[in-house]
């Protein structure tokens, strides 16, 4: 069942392959509309998107059913729209996800889902491809393939420049992208160029202070770091933490808020909410983690730094339920206050931090 | 994963002709290859031909908001970016706030006015240069050079931002004895001040005069700042003490000026001293408590004759004499409102003749003496007459009218008492008449003496 004759086809059906567009000579059996050139590309596929999304991809890949009434024909054809509107967005995210944590391989075939699936509703010279190029750029630059990426940048540079109505979100994404390239290409001049373009847009789209900011300043900062100048790297480092931490603070006190009002009634459980999404999540642990590992490496000078930081992580994981890295880091911030004999104010902070996490863990979420 | 499906893209159709008709390319050429080729071309270009360097493009291709923001975060100067992109949001919220109440507002945004944000690229980057090595002194500086440029009274409110930013900055610097605090203190008083806000620039002010005094720092135009500090404190007391005074908070307002009058004194500035014992006499008056008043009215007046200084002298009689007419002892009060009158005469001070004479004139009416009123406020009238004041002038031009009604009534009354048949036909015959000052003509005048018995009743 797994197996298909290319022979055996009927004639002027082409079957390709998912991943490389070759001829296909595997089905999957689940869902019996997708098909590869072999047992490699259909295990890749499975294990980066395939496996979420091989039922949904049953409507979009048989031929629509007979309808009996314009009206039904409209419908029909709306919803199979708003499948594949769905089926761009999530296939975007778990590739996002995938980069975040570096497993860049993974990411491939779910960023190659969104685009195919972005071609056939927007068009082969809509702004709306121009992700899912970014995503495939990343993706290969993380695999180490500069010049695909380049290939994919430029395809994605030259859709944006000749369109009108480009968002910023989209154009910072771009040059974030392209910044990231340079750097790979230690080309820095060019990558401090487009990052501060990155950092631009992103601020006409979000404002300066948000997190989808924060991103662009990292890379600058790293750039930055690789280019000796740590000062001035330092003080983007500290600019994106503030950012990080203003947000989760927010949200920390939020749920701590509730937590003191409704502490006796019914032992109500609390969703802990970051408000991100995973890839942002992914990200925010990305960036966190980085910085920490640079404070760590330079915390003589600057030890409250390397605390502010570590109380960041924390809120992070407790947010995200993930309170056995949130008491570690917790654990770790508090030893450093206690060495530096930071105020005590300072201290009782981290404390009452730790104190809910442990609280957490004695009843886990089932 | 070895290899990745080739890029879908759309190229113009002569391209495509290009390529199979042209034998010199080969139908699949790598993107990697062109990638390359295009890069030299790029190179080649920038070398080659002036004005087509990639930054000259963007130049071209973008507003020069845009240019200015990359080219700061290019170096890393992201404070000043933050900074310069709130301020321009502000901007640019404050003008669409603006057009949705007048039609005709012409505020540029910021972005097209191009002097504005080179200047405020220039002293931004500066600034955070200095901020980033720990040369609050720079920063300062750089941030007060923006203030400065900004005050107009457009753009009030980014001088306001940058004298908070100062202020902030200030309070760092330690090593100048917190030269760079008091001035920053000053400015955010003036702020406050100009906000209306008294409380908080008072204490900006305070602030101001602690640090500043016995201190010789002199500003650019060789003032001392701590005779700047008195000025500006006293000004904001007595501007606070007269809000009180309207509220009828007399004893705060009294307290407050007290402590002017204190540090006017710790100055050494006499004419300082005087006038903020002048306002405080006001204010004792305002309280009814006349005798306190009068005690520092009377120091105001010496004060005045040391420095000889006339018109402050003039102003010291003139309260006086209304401390004394509130005590009702019109004598002295005349007395001083003449000294008044010549005083002011003599100095040309048109205005103060004429609150002058119309007091007096005020004081005559009430008791009586209508001529000598009608005289005063006759006087008070052809003053206002050369001010070219016009609500001044019809003020006094009803009081001189009834100083005059006044005068004539006595007059007819008197003769319509006296019911005989002279008195009669005076009275028709001016009654036919009906001129101005006629009855003062046909009538015999009486003493002035007599008036007061004959004070009509209303």
């Amino acid at each position: 069942m797994n197996v298909i004759y290319p022979l055996a086809v009927p004639k002027g059906r082409r079957l390709c392959c998912e991943v490389c567009e070759a001829p296909a000579e595997r089905v999957c059996p689940a869902c019996t509309v997708t098909y590869y050139c072999g047992v490699v590309h259909q295990k890749a596929d499975w294990n980066s998107i395939h496996e979420k999304i091989c039922q949904l991809l049953i409507p979009l890949r048989t031929t629509m059913p007979f309808y009996n009434s314009e009206e039904e024909r409209q419908h029909g054809l709306q919803q199979l729209q708003q499948r594949q509107k769905h089926l761009i967005e999530f296939c975007y995210t778990v590739a996002q996800k995938y980069l975040f944590e570096k497993k860049y391989a993974e990411a491939v075939p779910a960023a190659l889902h969104s685009l195919r699936f972005r071609r056939s509703v927007y068009g082969l010279s809509s702004v709306e491809l121009v992700p899912a190029y970014l995503l495939l750029s990343e993706a290969s630059l993380g695999m180490g393939r500069i010049v695909q990426a380049e290939e994919y940048l430029s395809q994605a540079q030259w859709t944006v420049l000749k369109s009108t109505d480009c968002q910023n979100a989209t154009q910072s994404l771009l040059h974030r992208n392209l910044g990231l390239l340079y750097i790979a290409k230690k080309n820095y001049e060019e990558a401090r160029y487009h990052l501060a373009n990155d950092i631009y847009f992103a601020s006409c789209a979000f404002g300066t202070e948000d997190i989808r900011t924060s991103g662009g300043y990292f890379h600058l900062a790293n750039t930055f770091y690789d280019l000796q100048k740590v000062d001035l790297a330092d003080t983007l480092y500290t600019k994106v933490s503030k950012i990080w931490h203003k947000y989760l603070n927010e949200h920390y006190q939020v749920l701590s808020q509730a937590h003191v009002e409704q502490a006796d009634l019914l032992r109500k459980r609390f969703v802990n909410d970051t408000g991100l999404d995973e890839a942002q999540e992914a990200e925010a642990i990305q960036i966190l983690t980085s910085i920490l590992n640079i404070r760590e490496s330079t915390s003589d000078k600057a030890p409250e730094k390397t605390i502010f930081v570590l109380k960041t992580l924390v809120m992070l994981h407790y947010l995200m339920m993930n309170s056995f890295k949130a008491e570690e880091y917790a654990i770790q911030a508090l030893n450093l206050a206690k060495k530096l004999e930071l105020s005590d104010e300072e201290q009782s902070n981290i404390e009452e931090l730790l104190h809910l996490i442990s609280a957490e863990e004695e009843h886990p979420i089932t | 994963m070895t290899t990745l499906p080739p890029i879908l893209m759309t190229r113009p159709k002569l391209i495509d002709l290009a390529r199979q008709k042209l034998p010199c390319s080969s139908r699949l050429i790598p993107s990697a290859q062109l990638i390359k080729e295009k890069e030299d071309i790029d190179h080649y270009v920038e070398v080659n031909f002036k004005g087509l360097s990639k930054e000259e493009v963007a130049a071209y291709r973008n507003s020069y908001k845009k240019n200015i923001c990359v080219d700061m975060l290019r170096e890393g100067y992201h404070e000043s970016f933050t900074e310069l992109f709130a301020l321009m949001e502000q901007w640019e919220t404050l003008r669409v706030a603006a057009r949705r109440r007048s039609i005709f507002w012409t505020q540029k945004p910021l972005e097209d006015q191009l002097d504005k944000l080179d200047y405020l690229y220039h002293h931004l980057t500066r600034a955070e240069a200095a901020e980033r090595k720990g040369h609050f002194e720079e920063v300062y500086n750089n941030l007060y050079a923006l203030a400065c440029f900004f005050d107009n009274a457009e753009d009030k409110w980014v001088r306001n931002h940058f004298y908070e930013r100062c202020f902030q900055i200030a309070q760092l610097i330690k090593f100048d004895g917190g030269r760079k605090e008091a001035e920053a203190h000053a400015h955010m008083g003036l702020l406050y001040e100009e906000d209306g806000q008294l409380l908080e620039a008072a204490e900006h002010y305070e602030a101001f005069h602690q640090l500043t005094q016995g201190r010789i720092w002199k500003d650019e135009t060789e003032r001392f700042l701590n005779m700047w500090a008195c000025e500006s404190l006293l000004r904001t007391y007595r501007l606070l003490s007269d809000k009180m005074l309207e509220n009828k908070e007399y004893k705060q307002a009294i307290k407050i000026l007290i402590k002017a009058s204190e540090i006017a004194k710790e100055a050494n500035n006499k004419k300082m001293e005087g006038e903020a014992l002048y306002y405080l006499g006001l204010a004792h008056l305002a309280a009814e408590e006349q005798n306190i008043a009068m005690t520092v009215l009377k120091a105001y007046s010496k004060i005045s004759t040391d420095l000889q200084d006339d018109l402050s002298l003039g102003r010291a009689y003139e309260a006086i004499a209304k401390v004394l007419q509130s005590q009702g002892q019109m004598t002295e009060a005349i007395q001083y409102l003449k000294k008044v009158v010549n005083i002011t005469k003599s100095n040309f001070q048109n205005i103060d003749v004429v609150k002058a004479s119309t007091m007096l004139g005020d004081i005559y009416n009430e008791k009586g003496r209508y001529n000598k009123a009608s005289e005063y406020f006759q006087q008070a009238f052809d003053t206002t007459v050369e001010l070219m004041n016009l609500p001044l002038l019809d003020e006094t031009k009803v009081h001189y009218g009834i100083a005059k009604a006044h005068q004539m009534m006595l007059t007819m009354n008197n003769y319509i008492e006296s019911a005989d048949l002279t008195s009669l036909n005076h009275l028709l015959a001016w009654k036919e008449q009906r001129g101005d000052g006629d009855l003062e003509q046909v009538l015999p005048q009486l003493p002035d003496e007599d008036c007061e018995s004959l004070k009509p009743q209303f």
